[in-house]
């Protein structure tokens, strides 16, 4: 039987939603909330979900997605232009070839993988983000920042294995 | 998806990795080239961080919503906790207030009354644009917010931003709807302003941390803990005398200043504008020319008449009471 247009335009949204939940969270990390440590350091909701699909689903988000979602983050945060598109790239690429050890692997092995991936992927974003700017950002906010990413990895995670298992499990 | 097996896959999957591999080595150069351009072209950059801006503000319009009304649920439930400490205060804040609001009638009154002796010219007229914070984008690396208006409300790159508070911060890039506000705790902020006591200027210079740091003192100012700073309107942008901070901590190499404004409960802000467009313009600097006027500053060429500009010595002495040195006693007739 070949399949219909509506069935492949289904397939092509279905395969979008990795793209469009790192974009959402995006815009839930813009959200102002009133508590006063949120606000001076938030958790990295992208990188969590850029992480989640290179691992579980590289295929569908591939580096020029993460490229393009960096950018986004750049360009709505107002952060130097460039700095979260390279961070977000690289971990695409490092998680998604590393996925195969992450498979059949219990929860917290992936959850300790990416607190590994954290780090490197937010000091980069330090460094660059220094050295653009012009000034040594404070370190403080960088680790206030990565303590609340990791630890609250497994909200996203299981929020987004959640959206995988309903509306990704056939393609 | 894939296609499996066959002499397809055998030609074409080397292929593919090297063509995957050349793109990541492509993203990567193109990230550097963003850097290096997000460097140079300032202009095309903001524009298209405005329109990034105007285009997730209708969804984040609606979005925060709920998460105000939410805190305002908090803040109702902590409100009732401490209605009888918060009425007393009230009480007590509402003693002193009358008795300001007494002293200051008077002032009005014979402020009124000198301005009219001196014929002091009135600074130009303030006119204000209220808008709601729909996005903050909270982080380690920027301190900014976006706001509910843009250049469909008169908002212009530059203008002051203004809580009940005190000053916010300035706008950093205006959309056709929304704007971004870049907070005076931002490494990229800088703010003129005076010592409400002693009148020495100095800047407020962000560090991304809470605390800006008052930098460009001179070094016979004095300065205190607790000494209020308020903008000083050099430079045409801010108006002056709107209050930006308490000076907190004073050491050998920096003097801390905390901002009045709590970001976290920021909801509801004021754009400034003063008539002047501020020295951030783009127009305005593209269009800069040398001043004729060789006594001029060359800081901004065009600001207006009488401000900033360097007077004539013809016109300095002309001004200058008449004093003359007395004569040598001899030589009187």
């Amino acid at each position: 039987m070949k399949p219909g247009v509506w069935h492949r335009l289904d397939v092509i949204a279905r395969g979008l939603l990795p793209a469009f939940s790192v974009f959402v969270l995006l815009l839930i990390n813009l959200l102002p909330v009133s508590l006063p440590l949120l606000s001076t350091a938030s958790p990295s909701l992208a990188l969590m979900a850029v992480f989640y699909w290179s691992v579980n689903r590289p295929d569908l988000l591939t580096a020029l997605t993460a490229f393009f979602l960096g950018l986004l983050q750049d360009l709505l945060m107002g952060l130097p232009l460039g700095v979260s598109s390279l961070v977000l790239l690289l971990v695409q690429t490092g998680s998604a070839s590393q996925g195969r050890f992450f498979h059949n692997k219990s929860f917290s092995v992936m959850w300790w993988g990416f607190a590994l991936v954290a780090i490197p992927a937010l000091l980069v974003q330090w460094l660059l983000s220094s050295a653009l700017i012009g000034a040594l950002l404070p370190i403080k906010a960088t680790l206030i920042s990565y303590v609340l990413t990791s630890l609250l990895f497994p909200l996203v995670a299981w929020g987004l294995a959640r959206a995988q298992n309903s509306l990704l499990r056939y393609i | 998806m894939a296609q499996h097996g066959g002499p397809q896959q055998r030609i074409f999957s080397p292929l593919r990795t090297a063509l995957h591999r050349f793109a990541f080595i492509l993203l990567i150069f193109s990230a550097f080239g963003l850097m290096l351009l997000g460097k140079a072209d300032t202009v095309l950059i903001e524009r298209i961080r405005a329109a990034s801006a105007d285009l997730v503000s209708p969804v984040m319009n609606i979005v925060s919503r709920p998460a105000s009304s939410i805190n305002e649920i908090t803040d109702k439930a902590y409100n009732l906790a401490h209605l009888y400490e918060e009425n007393e205060r009230l009480r007590r804040e509402n003693l002193q207030l009358l008795a300001w609001q007494q002293a200051a009638r008077n002032l009005s009154h014979e402020n009124a009354r000198l301005r009219e002796l001196a014929h002091y010219t009135t600074p130009p007229s303030l006119h204000l644009v209220t808008s709601r914070v729909i996005a903050d984008m909270g982080g380690a690396y920027a301190h900014s917010l976006m706001i509910s208006a843009g250049s469909r409300d008169g908002v212009i790159k530059g203008q002051a931003v203004i809580a009940d508070e005190g000053l916010v911060g300035r706008i950093a890039e205006a959309g056709y709807q929304a704007s971004r506000v870049l907070l005076i705790t931002d490494i990229n902020s800088r703010v003129p302003v005076i010592v409400e006591n002693s009148r020495d200027r100095a800047f407020v210079s962000g560090d991304n941390t809470t605390r800006p740091l008052l930098t460009f003192l001179t070094a016979d100012a004095t300065v205190a803990p607790g000494d209020r700073i308020l903008t000083s309107g050099h430079g045409g942008a801010f108006p002056p005398g709107i209050p930006v901070g308490v000076v907190s901590s004073v050491s050998e190499n920096a003097v801390r200043i905390a901002p009045l404004f709590r970001r976290h409960q920021l909801e509801y802000l004021r754009v400034a504008n003063y008539g002047l467009h501020g020295i951030l313009s783009e127009q305005r600097i593209r269009q800069s020319q040398a001043p004729s006027n060789t006594d001029a500053t060359n800081l901004a060429p065009d600001i207006p008449a009488g401000v900033g500009v360097v007077p004539k010595q013809s016109e300095i002495d002309a001004h200058k009471p008449m004093f003359k040195p007395p004569a040598p006693e001899g030589d009187r007739p």
